[in-house]
């Protein structure tokens, strides 16, 4: 889209510039920034035409221009300048001025139309190519994201190879509908479903023997992008920027621009990437000794048992860490891209090819990623474009068994429990003993247990850009976009016969296999209509069509044949199968209207239906309303004093959440006895009225820079109402449902996000660009129509989260208050968070990059010490730092059932999430390579944090409401990578 | 102006691409059946689908169920290295006390109430259907009103005096909590009218093999007048129980096994025997209370019950012996059986002071388990005393024990294993209940 405009600035009056003109000539010329250093990769276009080039790396550039040409010349960071080539001139030195504001960047407002940042009524964050893949890349796409977007909670799951995140933008949306955002890949709406692989058989974290549950720790389908073939990343937080998404745009919307080719010369890129990944922290082991070996029995038999026991463990010198040896392990990155990239002024692509495999700390577990893409940008004519992007995914994640379980089988809760003293190694004949002290062997869990997801996925969108109409006052343009993303996912999760937990099963193996169709379209008419150069109005009008088809089958066999993983070679089987269809419609118009390229108004309307609502023909409209207004363009405060641009700003919006698939429906599940087929009443109550949510969201702010445009400062207010959030909410047990899908409440988020951008040393030696944002959230539950209901933990015992009116959605509380009543205890919501990215060259060759995010405050339900303290081995167990005197661990377990406080933890931190150092060689004595880049980077690899467990980003439940449950995850990790690049 | 043309243009534009969007979806229900297509008129073998759905749903949280009442009835220690509040809340350790949105009341009352609500679909859906006899309609709802009994039953079970609800036809509208007597009163009313039922019915549907002898009208009839003897004893009833076993299967002379099951297979869509946890297991157990073995009298054959491992134990708690009551993934676990219709028979004469044909029923089960003659007192206090230990071991870990202390008032002779420990009398109503 960004590029976009800048084709119409030429395409425009081309028309009436007779075909044939004489007297080409060839220029060759420099762009420089203020320091008078080459800018790479400025893009050169001549007006009123459709050619043009991009600089190379020292800021060179060559080009044939008729006489009189004029070029606009553009680079993201610098103002855009528009120059006259002279007749006699030949070689230009083109200064670009500094845009710490990024004022001239263009922003996605609307389905089909975009506006430059100077004229934005909302804060959209954008996140570049650098800023999230140039400093230490992350794993995954979710993952890259941590930190980087003001106004979002982004919070990892685990640190389980192959990624699993909850992005919430703007506190939380939704309590039981969706509460991450949309994603849009190159206009395609991808899916981002987590697919359970049904460990709950195995793990039963879940108590009600169903084979799924929201504990099994499925990785985003998001993940599957490669987040190197990403050119930027756009942001809408909320409805007021997002409303004209619709349907499933309550969430916010992270607009993702891929690649594509440039006109120019061919560029050829092939990086390479190895590194290394640690555990970021271990807890440690408790150190035993005879007493405390007697000590994990109550029984005094058993405890002299186990204190000789320990005793001959210690004299042998087999006295373990399990800990270290389990979770203690340093995995392996690599990671490979080739791209190439060029074009000519008809024709432009982009193509990529990657691949990285990464093992985890855990042994066998690990992450692979193959990725092939193909952008190509054609011109039919000066008034047609097409647009094809074309990518095909190949990943594979083994996740380990991680998390919650009531079985003993995860490879936390067993180690939990099985202290040093343990002998759980295999004999001489690879044979693992039981494990005495827990249900499982961890060591032999590890070794023959698989968890795989594996994904062939395409995504493919085509745009169509023709421009029907034309003159110099007028433009109107038909844009039709649309795509699909289409994947198969296919889970195994094994468990043999010969683990110390199959001993009733006898092996299990739970095959599933997920395809997923999202298709969408849109169908737009845009005419820009300019009276005159103070007026310029955008209208814009269509209709868009989202489908889904999801259809997920799994199958649960045990007594699996030795060494089989087939279903069919086994004694028993539980199928099950799941399907999904969706269809929205909308219509939308929109009005864009600047004046004097200073005031910039838009309004617009969307009308929706989607077949997941109670009725599936009714629209439900969506407005939405911009202003922003430019003090200084407009000239009522004067930019040559204190502000060099100043601009007020208010917009609102409206978007709605459909209702989950199906919940209108009162089912009968299948539950067979003895052979004979059974329908047995679901228990979620059917909601056959039930309407989508909608939420409304206001916000404004300032955005003003100063020093010469050095220092940029943007300032938001947002206060955001969900109208009618659905929730699952607990009916009385005794009408024979658990839950029914309801229009609850309302609840509301305000919240403030100031961002500074500033280049505070600018020299021809060094430049150092740093941006600095701060943002908090409140969100307050303003009606509740059901009574508080308790969210997605493990109770008041150990801390829940409970959605009462009058108070944050977030709170957690548990037992503990005056008089054994029910307190307050923490709120999962940041105090504030802040971050900071900077970015250090020197001499335009070494560059210096890092990113500091601090989370102050929040709480997790923490559960896995106390996991730890239950089974007796926990590292501070015999500590004695409590009031009570008791051992700590003691002291912990006597707090169950008395106060939940000790289980709701502060997870505030404190991370130096990436730093990176770069050297670029672009004088290389070797002919046809043009630059070599060389890097080191760290990831992760600072945290300063006083949560006891792992890592304070958790989340048990993974992606849904309930974030920051900690129970025994895989733990999180930190990453160091070598990077070297060369391009040709 | 020219701009209007333009906006004539989009909006032809518009309506032409409005046509291409404009039919309305409405999937439907891709995954399963749903109550409206139940009650429209329902064919016996959709009925059918509803009754093995009955049968089945009876055994969720059955584990949970057993686990509640043994743990509180100091029958057995459930052991989990995951779950502390088997050990904790139940047991009432130190200040842990029962709670109303715990696990262990929430999950069984609402599978016991999801069974009920099948019965309530299934009555409704055999009434509107045109499709099956009279007598045929009779024997849907002859059974499903026997089962709905009896899931009441169990709830009652765990709350007591809280009560529970017996009305739950309409979710929006729930029926009131009834109190103890009052909702035993109802339950032996509901197994009242499935009897007028099941005595003109025929029976057009297939049991599980746990109905084996059981599954037609008349076999239905006695195991619906076997719920009603329990119900009545609870009740103090105890003429009617008498004359309830006289309807039932209770026999004497036949096998204490003799009655109606619940069946576990591994087939599709099946459940495994949930208390089922094989002997000698390590982080996941349930073991018996010590009490089992130092209470038995010598030469009880009901010690196999439980068997002797090496010592668990878990926060303060020990157990030398594992619960083997359900001793493969597919036992049978029963719902009622003859043994305890003997036991049913020899405490309502007990109480209508007919003790020597009480002694001679309890002779009966004390020499199936290689125990000499009653030689006590034939007292009615002595009586009661031999029952309950002959109740205790012969339907251990079955759910009793606990009930039957309750009764008579016996709580506080539980014994309690941990300075600070609780026997509680009750369960609270689930958090879902409150109003």
């Amino acid at each position: 889209m960004r590029k976009f405009i800048f084709f119409i600035q030429f395409l425009l009056p081309a028309m009436f510039i007779p075909a044939a003109l004489s007297a080409q000539k060839a220029i060759t010329g420099t762009v420089i920034d203020p320091s008078g250093r080459g800018i790479p990769a400025a893009t050169i276009l001549i007006n009123h035409s459709s050619q043009g080039t991009s600089t190379d790396n020292d800021g060179k550039f060559k080009l044939t221009v008729p006489p009189g040409a004029e070029l606009t010349i553009s680079s993201l960071g610098f103002l855009t300048k528009t120059i006259r080539v002279g007749n006699d001139v030949n070689d230009l030195t083109i200064r670009l001025e500094q845009d710490v504001a990024r004022l001239d960047e263009i922003v996605v407002t609307g389905l089909s139309t975009s506006i430059k940042r100077r004229n934005l009524a909302n804060a959209v964050a954008t996140v570049s190519a650098t800023e999230l893949n140039g400093t230490a890349p992350a794993q995954t796409l979710d993952g890259a994201l941590n930190g980087k977007v003001p106004g979002a909670y982004i919070n990892a799951n685990t640190g389980a190879p192959g990624g699993g995140t909850s992005v919430k933008l703007r506190g939380v949306t939704s309590v039981y509908g969706n509460t991450q955002p949309l994603y849009v890949v190159d206009g395609v709406f991808v899916d981002n479903t987590a697919t359970s692989g049904g460990l709950n058989a195995v793990t039963n974290a879940l108590a009600n023997g169903s084979i799924t549950s929201n504990q099994d720790n499925p990785s985003s389908r998001i993940a599957d992008i490669n987040a190197e073939d990403i050119e930027n990343v756009e942001i809408l937080k909320g409805a007021s920027a997002a409303a004209i998404y619709g349907s499933k745009a309550a969430a916010g919307v992270v607009i993702i621009t891929t690649k594509r080719g440039r006109p120019g010369r061919t560029r050829i890129v092939v990086s390479q990437d190895v590194g290394f990944i640690k555990a970021r922290k271990l807890l440690g082991v408790r150190q035993f000794n005879a007493q405390r070996a007697a000590s994990l029995s109550s029984d005094s038999l058993t405890g002299v048992h186990l204190a000789s026991e320990f005793q001959s463990a210690q004299a042998a010198g087999k006295i373990y860490d399990y800990e270290k040896e389990v979770f203690g392990n340093t995995g392996f990155a690599r990671n490979t891209l080739l791209s190439v990239s060029g074009g000519n002024e008809r024709t432009g692509f982009y193509f990529s090819a990657g691949q990285k495999d990464e093992s985890g700390i855990v042994r066998n577990t690990g992450y692979r990623n193959s990725s092939l893409r193909l952008n190509v940008d054609h011109r039919i004519n000066d008034n047609i474009k097409l647009s094809l992007s074309s990518n095909f995914i190949n990943s594979s994640a083994d996740r380990g068994l991680t998390g919650n379980d009531n079985a003993g089988v995860s490879t936390g809760i067993a180690l939990s429990s099985t202290p040093g003293f343990a002998e759980l190694h295999a004999d001489q004949f690879g044979n693992y003993p039981n494990n005495p002290f827990a249900a499982s062997n961890p060591l032999q869990t590890i070794a023959l247990m698989q968890n795989n997801e594996s994904v062939n996925r395409f995504i493919n969108g085509l745009a169509f850009d023709a421009t029907l109409q034309k003159n110099d006052r007028s433009q109107t343009r038909l844009i039709a976009r649309g795509g699909f993303d289409y994947y198969d996912l296919q889970t195994n999760a094994l468990f043999p016969a010969n683990l110390q937990f199959q001993a009733v099963n006898k092996g299990t193996s739970i095959q599933g296999s997920t395809s997923n169709l999202n298709m969408n379209a849109l169908f737009s008419l845009v005419n820009t209509f300019t009276p005159s150069d103070k007026v310029s109005l955008t209208a814009s009008a269509g209709l868009t069509q989202e489908t889904g088809d999801y259809n997920n089958v799994l199958n649960a066999a045990t007594q699996v044949i030795a060494g089989q993983s087939n279903i069919n070679q086994a004694g028993a089987l539980t199928a099950t199968q799941f399907r999904s269809r969706f269809q929205n419609t909308g219509y939308f118009v929109q009005e864009e209207a600047t004046l004097i390229d200073a005031i910039a108004l838009t309004g617009g309307i969307r009308f929706d239906r989607s077949s997941n609502n109670g009725d599936a023909g009714k629209f439900y409209a969506y407005p939405k309303a911009g202003l922003s207004w430019n003090l200084t363009r407009s000239g009522i405060v004067n930019d040559a004093g204190f502000f060099d641009n100043l601009k007020v700003r208010a917009a609102y919006g409206q978007a709605n959440n459909v209702p989950a698939y199906g919940s209108k429906f009162t089912s009968l599940v299948i539950s067979n006895i003895a052979g004979l087929p059974g329908s047995l009443i679901d228990i979620q109550e059917g909601q056959p009225g039930i309407k989508p949510e909608r939420q409304t969201e206001f916000e404004t702010g300032v955005d003003f820079s100063f020093l010469k445009g050095a220092v940029s400062i943007e300032a938001t207010y947002y206060d955001k109402n969900v109208y009618d959030f659905l929730m699952l909410s607990n009916v009385p047990s005794s009408s024979g449902f658990s839950t029914k899908w309801v229009n609850a409440g309302n609840l509301r988020n305000r919240g403030v996000e100031i961002g500074l951008n500033a280049r505070p040393i600018a020299n021809r030696l060094i430049t150092w660009n740093t941006s600095v944002n701060f943002w908090l959230n409140r969100s307050l539950v303003t009606r509740l129509t059901i009574p508080p209901t308790p969210q997605g933990s493990f109770g008041y015992v150990l801390g829940t989260f409970q959605i009462e009116q009058g108070k944050s959605a977030t709170q957690i509380i548990g037992l503990g208050g005056p008089g054994g009543s029910i307190a307050k205890w923490g709120d999962a919501e940041p105090k504030f968070q802040l971050n900071t990215y900077n970015e250090i060259s020197f001499n335009n060759k070494l560059s210096l990059r890092f990113l500091i995010h601090v989370k102050a405050g929040g709480e997790n339900v923490n559960l896995t010490n106390l996991e730890n303290d239950f089974g007796g081995t926990s590292a501070d167990y015999d500590k004695v730092t409590n009031k009570l005197n008791l051992p700590d661990a003691i002291y912990r377990i006597t707090q169950i059932g008395v106060s939940a406080q000790e289980f709701v933890q502060n997870s505030g931190y404190v991370r130096l999430r990436e730093a990176g150092l770069y050297y670029t060689f672009n004088r290389l004595p070797v002919h046809g390579i043009t630059a070599l880049k060389i890097g080191v980077s760290l990831n992760n690899f600072v945290t300063i944090t006083k949560y006891k467990s792992y890592d304070p980003e958790v989340s048990n439940f993974g992606t849904g409401f309930s974030s920051g449950v900690d129970v025994d995850p895989y733990p999180a990790t930190k990453r160091a990578d070598l990077h070297l690049s060369l391009e040709f | 102006m020219k701009l209007h043309r333009y906006i004539t243009n989009i909006l032809a534009g518009l309506a032409l691409a409005a046509t291409f969007v404009s039919c309305k979806k409405d999937y439907g229900n891709l995954n399963s059946p749903t109550v409206e297509s139940f009650l429209a008129n329902a064919s016996a073998s959709e009925l059918n689908n509803l009754v093995s759905g009955t049968e089945s749903g009876m055994r969720f949280n059955l584990a949970l169920y057993l686990d509640d009442v043994g743990t509180i009835g100091r029958e057995v220690y459930r052991f989990s290295a995951s779950e502390p509040r088997y050990v904790s809340d139940l047991l009432g350790a130190s200040n842990a006390v029962l709670s109303n949105s715990n696990f262990y009341i929430t999950n069984p009352w609402a599978s016991r109430y999801r069974v009920v609500k099948n019965c309530n679909l299934l009555q409704d859906a055999a009434t509107h259907s045109t499709l099956i006899s009279t007598a045929q309609r009779n024997g849907y709802i002859g059974f499903a009103r026997t089962i709905k009994a009896y899931q009441l039953l169990l709830n009652l079970n765990l709350t007591d005096s809280n009560g529970i609800r017996i009305v739950v036809n309409d979710p929006d509208k729930l029926g009131g909590f009834v109190s103890y007597d009052n909702a035993l009163t109802a339950i032996t009313g509901i197994l009242d009218s499935a009897k007028t039922d099941l005595g003109n019915a025929s029976i057009a549907f297939s049991l599980s093999p746990g109905f084996n002898g059981f599954s037609d009208a008349a076999g239905l009839l006695q195991f619906n007048r076997a719920l009603a003897a329990r119900v009545a004893i609870y009740a103090k009833q105890w003429s009617a129980a008498l004359t309830d076993l006289g309807g039932s299967f209770f026999d004497l002379n036949k096998d204490f096994n003799l009655g109606v099951y619940h069946v576990f297979g591994n087939g599709s869509g099946d459940q495994l025997n949930p208390m089922f946890i094989p002997q000698l297991s390590s982080g996941e157990v349930r073991v018996a209370h010590p009490s089992f073995a130092t209470d038995i009298q010598p030469s009880d054959d009901r010690i196999s019950k439980a068997t002797l491992r090496p010592p668990a134990s878990l926060d303060g708690l020990n157990s030398n012996r594992d619960v083997w009551v359900y001793t493969s993934s597919t036992a049978p676990a029963a719902i009622i059986r003859n043994e305890e219709l003997i036991l049913i028979y020899a405490e309502a004469n007990i109480q209508t002071n007919q003790l020597a044909t009480a002694v001679s029923a309890l002779n009966v089960i004390r020499q199936g388990h290689h125990l000499p003659a009653y030689g006590g007192p034939v007292t009615q206090g002595s009586l009661i005393t031999e029952l309950l230990y002959e109740r205790r071991y012969s339907l251990y870990y079955e759910g009793h024990r606990w009930i039957d202390m309750r009764r008579y008032g016996l709580l506080g002779q539980l014994p309690i294993d941990r300075p600070g420990d609780d026997v509680w009398s009750e369960f609270p109503l689930p958090v879902s209940e409150q109003p």
